[in-house]
């Protein structure tokens, strides 16, 4: 018996975001506070992408700071905030400024967009959005949803065009070299929005042994098939949260609302704690091993 | 047992408003609510009269049991002794858009006489004085669940007589309107805000002074609506806080993250 060599997808933070061009089309994991990819975006900050479009459901700091740096010109997105405590302060500052616009959807109608992409049909039916200024208005895209009568039962439906962005980026908690994920924890959009991308950039928590994913094939949610490349990055969400890994850094997550409600702070911040530290190890650095200790999950809670 | 009220004075007005929300729901109901007020209403619920209500956030936690406060939907608190984690097309699609959702809580930043919701823009649509959060899943959650719980603070700039921007419908310009959009989930029942309990009319869908809180006069939320409310002949007022209530809503937030123990 010929025994298959495991193959080897992993590849640098920084290499994978070189991968991404100026004006790329992003799928942007993570839901709320749970397991956004914020060393990547980090990372975009430090390369200086500009341009990108952002797809999501829901977002929060992590936008927030590609908004801040001038990356990001366009999202189509159902809600950004720093949840439980504002509105995300630089994504309202580059709105008044005209850097960025947004195209409204609702998060089911998201999800549904990157099923579709998924699935490879050009649009997905849904009874969101109907009667609403959702439907009626819109900002740049030449068409975003349209109401037709169902050919088989006359009831009305909303289309939502589906997404096929360039990229797609997700955390989740383990991967194995090949590319077979597992996510702790409510999935948010990732399953779809995943396999959604031409390319899929997994980042995760920690590279585990093929043979331990293969034990438990159950618990993979993203089969390597659909990955592209594989990222190591242990406290990736940080400041935000990991199932099973870590809690949110609150104390971190309400200095940078408060200093980012001006430019200035925002500028101080961004230079602090992003394009003077030299990648992601050197920022955990700064942030201090004590202070993520604190921050590790207190088994058997998720948090 | 016979319930003791505690009197006015003895509780705050968010304490109360949690109450209302708390009450709104019936046992065994699957209920979809968001973090801030209507997750400290619905753990009281649980904690009260509907043990077996079934809590879901749209981010994929199911039947949550959650001890500690969240601060996100997708708050990995929300996962202690839940019946599931799964994503967004499970709840929002599966689970709401399938029918299986008895009531839905949301906020809003203006709402307008017909029960609709705004939570994207403050000013005009081109150039926006504020750009809100927007939709989440406000919008999925409004349209589909069979009914819904609006909890607001009460400000004329908030009850309006037309919305800077509708992101959710309620029951849009009157009878029938919700059905000849398509639209299948019930829409608003009640609204709870800092001065008062509102519905709807059954005739006009037009909303209805149901009940003013101890101490609120009918003037005083005429004076900070901005639009025409209903006002029956009687308006009862809102039944008190019991002290188990009040004891209950303290342990299930005893740093005072969404209610703030400014004073008794």
């Amino acid at each position: 018996m010929v025994e298959a060599a495991v193959e080897d997808k992993r590849i640098t933070l920084k290499e994978a975001v070189k991968l991404v061009p100026d004006g790329a089309h992003l799928f942007w994991g993570g839901f709320g506070f749970q397991r956004p990819p914020m060393a990547f975006a980090h990372e975009l900050v430090r390369q200086k992408k500009r341009n990108l479009t952002i797809y999501t459901c829901g977002s929060e700091m992590d936008i927030d700071i590609l908004s801040g740096a001038y990356v990001v010109s366009h999202f189509e997105l159902a809600f950004f905030a720093i949840e439980g405590i504002g509105l995300a302060p630089n994504i309202q500052r580059r709105i008044r400024e005209g850097a960025i616009q947004i195209e409204d959807y609702t998060n089911l109608a998201m999800a549904l967009r990157f099923f579709g992409g998924a699935l490879g049909v050009p649009f997905m039916p849904l009874e969101s959005m109907l009667g609403t200024d959702l439907l009626s208005k819109k900002k740049f895209r030449p068409k975003k949803a349209e109401v037709i009568t169902c050919p088989f039962t006359g009831e009305k439906v909303v289309l939502v065009p589906s997404v096929r962005p360039d990229f797609s980026i997700v955390h989740v908690s383990r991967v194995d070299r090949e590319g077979n994920a597992q996510i702790d924890g409510i999935k948010g959009e990732d399953i779809e929005g995943a396999r959604a991308g031409k390319k899929l950039i997994v980042m995760a928590e920690e590279i585990v042994d093929t043979e331990f994913i293969r034990a438990q094939p159950d618990q993979t949610v993203i089969p390597n098939i659909y990955v592209t490349h594989v990222v190591e990055c242990p406290w990736g969400s940080y400041p935000m949260m990991v199932y099973n890994y870590y809690d949110y850094d609150m104390e971190h997550i309400r200095m940078y609302y408060e200093q980012c409600k001006t430019e200035e702070g925002w500028q101080k911040y961004c230079n602090e704690y992003i394009t003077s530290v030299d990648g992601h190890k050197d920022f955990l650095r700064k942030i201090g091993n004590d202070k993520l200790q604190k921050l590790k999950a207190k088994r058997p809670l998720p948090y | 047992m016979k319930k003791k009220y505690a009197k006015l004075g003895e509780f705050t007005t968010l304490e109360l408003m949690a109450v209302c929300g708390a009450r709104a729901i019936k046992n065994g109901e699957v209920v979809f609510i968001g973090t801030g007020l209507p997750m400290i209403a619905a753990m009281l619920a649980k904690r009260t009269h509907a043990p077996n209500a079934k809590i879901v956030y749209e981010a994929g936690f199911i039947d949550s049991n959650a001890i500690d406060i969240a601060l996100s939907i997708a708050d990995s608190r929300l996962g202690y002794r839940a019946s599931g984690a799964i994503g967004l097309i499970e709840t929002l699609g599966l689970m709401l858009q399938g029918g299986h959702v008895d009531v839905g809580f949301v906020g809003a930043a203006q709402i307008d006489e017909y029960g609709n919701i705004n939570t994207t823009y403050i000013g005009p649509f081109e150039k926006p004085n504020v750009r809100l959060p927007g939709s989440g899943g406000g919008n999925d959650i409004v349209s589909s669940a069979k009914r819904i719980v609006i909890i607001m603070t009460h400000e004329k700039r908030k009850m309006v007589k037309k919305l800077d921007y509708m992101t959710s419908p309620g029951f849009i310009n009157g009878p029938g309107a919700r059905e000849k959009a398509g639209l299948r989930g019930g829409g608003p029942s009640l609204v709870v805000t800092n001065l008062c309990q509102m519905d709807f009319d059954q005739q006009t869908k037009r909303i209805r002074l149901a009940a003013v809180h101890p101490g609120v006069s009918v003037e005083q939320v005429l004076e900070d609506s901005g639009f025409d409310l209903i006002v029956p002949k009687e308006v009862p007022t809102t039944e008190l806080p019991t002290y188990e209530e009040l004891k209950l809503l303290r342990e299930i937030d005893p740093l005072g993250i969404y209610i703030p123990r400014t004073k008794a």
